[in-house]
Parts: C-alpha cells; structure tokens; sequence
C-alpha cells in the first residue's frame, strides 16, 4: 500500500478539523450543528468557502481547477465533513454534472459551465426519476425530439431536489424508443429559465421543501446543450452514478449521530444516574459501536479496493447498505432514549435562529427533521432493494 | 363487567362507518392547520354515540364498556388516524373522576365530559414534578395532550408523605401557565406551569384500592388502549403497503412478483397477528392482579412497540420516495407511531418492567 496516499489523505483529515474549529463562520457552524434548515444563501456561502480551501472540486483534474485527490481522500474529505456535523457538499454540480461536462462534454460546453459550477455561481438539480421510473430508471419517458437546432421536450421528473433554487438542470430524456430502453437515453441540459419549465414543491413529513416536481412542456432545449453523443445518455449517466456512490457522508453521517447518541446518554441523568449506565442503553450503544466499526473497516477496505482497481463493483452497495441502515437505527435510538421531548415537532422553528424547542436539548428540532427525511436515504441513490439486487446479480452472479 | 362480543362488534362498526364517511385522508390537512388539531363536529358526534361514556358503568349513565370494547374503537381511532380527545379525555379523564371522585363530584363532571362540553387532560407520570400543599399545586406538568384546549387537569402528585393524590387543576384559575405546542402527529399539547394553583382532590377511591393503585390500573387500561391504537395503524399500513406492490411497475412487472418482498410481507404479516394477539391478551389482564396485569401490558407494549416501527419503516420503504411526502397517508402513520411509541413509557421502560416482572428485581 502506498504511504503517501495514506499520509495524504490524513492530512487532509486534519486540514477539515481545523477548518471546523477555527474557519468556519460560527453563524453557519451553529445552525448546522442544530440541524436548522439552511437557505440558499447559507449554502451558497458554504459552497463558496469550500472552493476557497480549493475542496469544493478537490476530486477534479487539475486542468479544471482540482486536486486530483484520490478517492480515499474524497472518502475521508466526505466523512470528516459529515462526522463533524457540517453541512452537506450539494453535489449536483460539483460530484455530479461537473465531471460528465470535462470528461464527455464539448470544448464549449466546459468553457460555459464549469468555472460556474467551480465557484457556485450557478446551482444546478438533477432531471433523473420520474413517476413511472424511480429505481426503474431505464424506463423514464421524458421525450426530447430534434427539431433544427433544438431538441424540444415534454414530461414530468420528480423528486427533483432544491429545483426551486436551481438555475440549470442536467436532465435524463428519451430521444429514441427504438431497441433497448437504455438505447435510447440521451444526457441534456436544461435552462431552468426555459419557457414550459414548472416547478411545483413536494412537501415532506419533516415540513421542508427540498424535493420537486419538474414539469417540461414543449421546452426548447439547444441541440448545443446535448452532451456527448445522441443515445449515449445512459453511458453518462452510470458514469454519474458511480461518482454519487463515493461513501465517505454515509459513513461520516453515521459516526455524527452515533456521537450524538452517546453524548446525550451521558449528559441525561435518570433516577440520579447517567443513561449510559443502564445496562440496556450501553448494550444498545455497544452494538451500535460495533456495528460501526464493522462498517468503517469494510468501508475502507472498499474504498482500498477501488482505488487499487481490484474491486468487484459490489463495494459501494455494502456501504451503502450498511451505513444508510445504521444510521436510520441509531437515529431511532436517539428518540426513544429522548423520550418525552422526541413528541413535539414544530418545523417552522427550524427557519430560525432562536427557535428553542419546548423540551429536551437545543437541537431536538433539527434531530427530529433529519430522522424524517433521512428515511428517505435507503431509497434515494439506488434503494437497499437495488443495491442488493446489484451484489446478487454483479458479485454473486445469481 | 365484560362486553359481549356482539356489543363490541357494534360498536368497532359504528365508529369505522361513521370515520370512513366522516373522517377522510383529504380533510386531514386542512384539519392539520386548525389550533386544536382535530375537529370539532366529529368530537361532538363522538359524545353523541355516547362513546366519552364508554367506560362509565350504567348507574352513572354510562354504556359499562370494558377494555375489550376500548380497544375495539381505538383500533378505529388508529386506523382513521382521528385526533380527537377520545382516549385522553373521553376514557381516561371520565374513569378517573368516577373511581376517585365523590358523588358530589361525579355529579358536577361527569356530564360534562360524557357530553363533551367538557375536556380534561391528564397528567399521571409526572407525580414527583409537582408538590401538593394546603390544596395548591406547584411545579411543572411537561407536556400535556390536548393540554393546549383542555378546561381541566387531572394530576397525580406525590405528597410528602409519600402518597399519591389526585387533583383537578382548572384550567384557567389563576397560577396555571400554559405553553402551547403541536406534537408529532399534529396534535395540540401543552407544557403546563403551576404555581401555586387551587387544586381540586378526587379522594374517594372506590373498591378498596389505593388512589395510586387505581391510577396504576388506569395507566395499565390505558396502555392496552394504546396497543389497539397500534393494530389500527400496523392493520391500515399493512393494507396500504400491500395494495401498493401490486399496482407499482417497476422493470416491467408489479412490484408484488419480487419474492423477496413477499417475504418481507409475509413477516409483517406475523407481526399483525402477534400484535392483535397481544393487545387481546393486554385487555383480558386489565381484570387480572396487578403484577400478572403490569407484565402482560408492558410484554405487549414492548413488543408492539417494536412491531409498529418495523412496519412503519418498511411501509415507508416499500413505498420509496412517497413514502416520506405529506400528500400519502403513510408518512401520517410514521409520525404517529413515532409518537405513540413514546406515550406513557417507551419500550426500554415496558421491556424493563416486562423483565423485572418475569424474572423478579434484580
């Protein structure tokens, strides 16, 4: 194994430490730590000070402004950030459509977009699932028909995050339906700014609008915004994939409320004596603790066996698995152990800085939103079904 | 006093008929954003079925309902998701008032809260937050259902003495602060400060038992209520869930071919029989002695508990991403199990005492 790869990618773990402590705006640190909800503007500011340290593309080439980090340090860049409770690096530009645009885009299309992608400036959201094609992506119907100089398009994509924000859109549509599904899938980009754009909210359980609906009616989109090649669509959009499924949040997530977990065990004294000390909750915490291990070790072992390319394409789905679950349980443990103060939920507080909530610790609010929305992380992304399916089907063979 | 079957039959039929006509998912937001969050005309047909007399023995002009017939119309409550102050109010705060009060008393409240003019919430887990002297009551009441609307407390307080009382503390008397809030479910709550507030005892306990035996068995009955509140919902969501795999496509054929999800039902569907079983069990022991009655209760909340997470969890899985959105009934279902699972002792408390009652104190 290569020490300088480890010795670097350490580094960088401390780099992010002390960003947090000493860097880090203590308006942003504070609401994020809350769990409050964050705006545009918060996230703009978070993006924008990435790219200061030069990590918001740390994972590009260099000839597009990266640092050609290795992906075990882009694992422990992601953990780091989620285990200190910092917000989320918003990937739909930086992770996503960035590398898509230097890796199969034009000369054009990597002048125009990606040094707004860089900085931020413009906020991009993903035109992927609709109604009909969630896991099922394949089968999406968004249909893009060339006329002259413009592809025209018409359908409906759905829980299309932060849409409201966004100024572009990289969209997945259907430009042939000949042969087989995936033949006929090509890579667009969309202006949001576009004629028969509509973005209508989708409301949450935890009372946020993160999620849209995307509505396109007959919008012309200019044959100049395809990217890649007509049909290839499908190629891009596996080559996406595999960058989303880069494991360092889930597992980094997981540590943050296993953390959180353990030090409100401690801080709450039952019948005179801390939580922790009740045979149940240690056990509980116990095997949560070891559980993560688990998890951190084989994560990293993952991340190892990619980067040394002996991996077996199965890596991504054991973490995914593994982390989006634990951290779904130990949140459920979280508020069972709070109890009382677990049953009063008021979203609205969320929106502000002072937004105390009658009962339990400061953040019982922001915990409660995340437990809610976070279900939704083993369905997003390749759901626990698929990522099963895909260790059946890849690894095993079955 | 036992309930025929046939009775409670009736009475789960006319509370489903009149919640399926009356109580659509549809109106529930609109419902959601009232101050009270629940609604008003169903409240007062409620009392018009004399369901808020359920529990009331037929001398006191009640219909003498047991904890069979409870749980009858709680699993309806759960399975319509309704909101109003049945079980707190209508069963609970009206079985008290006739076991501990006086005749005097019953006289003067019982027909109020039997009618629903009147609404009591409870607070009995938080005896030792409060202290009782020369009837006036300080301290605090943290969070109290339908707190926010209620024009009575019942309190338990532990006096100096060690014993537990019962005090009806009104609601607007000088000395209570309430701090209004909305739990998970949408339902209005309050935390409650008193300070010292005139209190009101119910201090005449009827069959022979202590005031803090008769609270202990309320408690029980009430947990047993809870239990069938969860059938409702575990019952709804397992319908839900399965109607869904078989109209969802996903790769060309109905979600419901995957056997893997079949399994994963099939076990959902255990844990509906275990959990209808057991809130059964928890409603016969409510007659039995107090330790066998205390560990059946708290044997069926632990493992309901449990039961009603798993199926929430996963019908909100199996639904993927409309699992999580206000618009389908599912997330509703998630947020009130959630809740429920905290009410009146989570499942670490119920294991515990299930434990401590199997295997005696360590």
């Amino acid at each position: 194994m290569n020490n300088s790869v480890l010795d670097k990618a350490q580094q960088l773990r401390e780099a992010v430490r002390h960003f947090y402590r000493n860097e880090m705006p203590a308006g942003l640190r504070d609401k994020s730590h809350r769990h409050q909800v964050l705006d545009k503007q918060d996230y703009l500011q978070w993006m924008q000070l990435l790219d200061q340290k030069g990590w918001a593309v740390g994972h590009w080439p260099k000839e597009h402004g990266g640092q050609e980090w290795s992906l075990l340090e882009r694992f422990v860049f992601e953990d780091e950030l989620a285990r200190l409770g910092c917000p989320w690096v918003i990937p739909f530009g930086v992770k996503y459509v960035g590398p898509v645009i230097y890796t199969f885009g034009s000369d054009e299309q990597k002048r125009r977009f990606l040094p707004g992608i860089v900085k931020t400036e413009e906020f991009w959201a993903q035109g992927y699932s609709e109604p009909n094609a969630g896991s099922d992506l394949a089968g999406l119907r968004t249909r893009a028909i060339r006329d002259g100089d413009d592809y025209v398009v018409n359908g409906q994509k759905v829980w299309t995050t932060y849409a409201q924000w966004a100024d572009w859109l990289f969209c997945l549509v259907r430009t042939s339906t000949e042969g087989k599904p995936q033949s006929g899938i090509s890579f667009l980009l969309i202006d949001m700014r576009s004629k028969g754009v509509t973005v209508k909210p989708i409301s949450t359980m935890d009372g946020y609008h993160h999620v849209n609906e995307v509505w396109l009616e007959d919008v012309r989109v200019p044959a100049a915004h395809l990217v890649g090649e007509e049909g290839a669509g499908w190629t891009y959009a596996k080559f996406l994939l595999k960058n989303e499924r880069t494991a360092g949040a889930i597992v980094g997530q997981a540590r943050h409320v296993l953390d959180r977990l353990t030090l409100y065990a401690r801080e709450t004294q039952v019948n005179g004596e801390p939580l922790i000390n009740q045979p149940l909750m240690r056990n509980r915490i116990g095997e949560f603790e070891l559980r993560f291990l688990a998890l951190e070790v084989a994560s990293y072992d993952a991340v190892m066996a990619m980067l040394e390319e002996r991996d077996n394409g199965g890596e991504a789905s054991l973490v995914k698995i593994r982390g989006t679950e634990l951290y779904q349980e130990v949140t459920d443990a979280l508020l069972d152990a709070m109890g009382e103060a677990a049953m009063v939920f008021d979203p609205a507080a969320l929106h502000t800085a002072d937004g105390l909530p009658p009962l339990g610790p400061q953040d019982t609010g922001g915990i409660l939103k995340e437990h809610f929305y976070n279900r939704a992380n083993t369905i997003f992304g390749g759901s626990s079904e698929v990522q099963r399916n895909i260790i059946a089907k890849v690894v095993l063979g079955l | 006093m036992t309930t025929d079957l046939e009775t409670i039959g009736m009475l789960r039929d006319s509370l489903e008929r009149y919640a399926a006509d009356n109580y659509a998912f549809n109106d529930r937001l609109g419902m959601l954003k009232d101050s009270s969050g629940y609604n008003e005309k169903v409240w007062n047909d409620l009392a018009e079925f004399g369901f808020l007399t359920l529990r009331l023995p037929e001398d006191m002009d009640g219909l003498d309902g047991d904890a069979n017939s409870v749980g009858a119309l709680m699993e309806v409550v759960g399975k319509y998701l309704m909101q109003e102050p049945f079980l707190i109010s209508g069963i609970l705060s009206t079985t008290l008032v006739a076991r501990l009060g006086d005749a005097g008393q019953r006289e003067r409240l019982l027909q109020g809260l039997g009618s629903g003019q009147m609404l009591f919430s409870c607070s009995l887990e938080h005896a030792d937050d409060c202290l009782l002297e020369d009837n006036r009551l300080s301290g605090r009441l943290d969070l109290v259902i339908h707190g926010d609307a209620a024009h009575g407390f019942l309190v338990a307080v532990r006096t100096g003495a060690g014993e537990i009382k019962l005090g009806l503390v009104n609601a607007s008397a000088p000395g209570v602060q309430r701090n209004p809030c909305r739990l998970l479910d949408g339902r209005g709550a309050a935390r409650v400060v008193l300070d010292n507030a005139e209190v009101e005892l119910l201090d005449t306990p009827a069959d022979g038992l202590s005031i803090e035996q008769h609270i202990d068995l309320l408690v029980d009955e009430a947990n047993a209520a809870l239990c069938a509140e969860a059938c409702g919902m575990i019952d709804a969501l397992l319908n839900t869930t399965n109607d869904y795999l078989k109209v969802r496509t996903q790769f060309g054929r109905p979600l419901a071919t995957n056997q893997a999800l079949q399994h994963r039902m099939a076990d959902l569907y255990l844990l509906r029989q275990e959990a209808f079983a057991l809130t059964r069990a928890a409603e016969r022991a409510i007659s039995q002695p107090a330790a066998e009655r205390s560990r059946i209760v708290s044997g069926a909340r632990a493992y309901i508990s449990q039961a009603a997470r798993k199926v929430a969890n996963e019908a909100v899985q199996m639904h993927g991403g409309l699992g999580i959105t206000e618009e389908l009934n599912v997330s509703h279902f998630y947020r009130r199990i959630m809740l429920l699972n905290n009410l009146l002792g989570g499942r670490d408390q119920h294991f515990s005492r299930f434990v401590e009652s199997s295997l005696g104190a360590a």
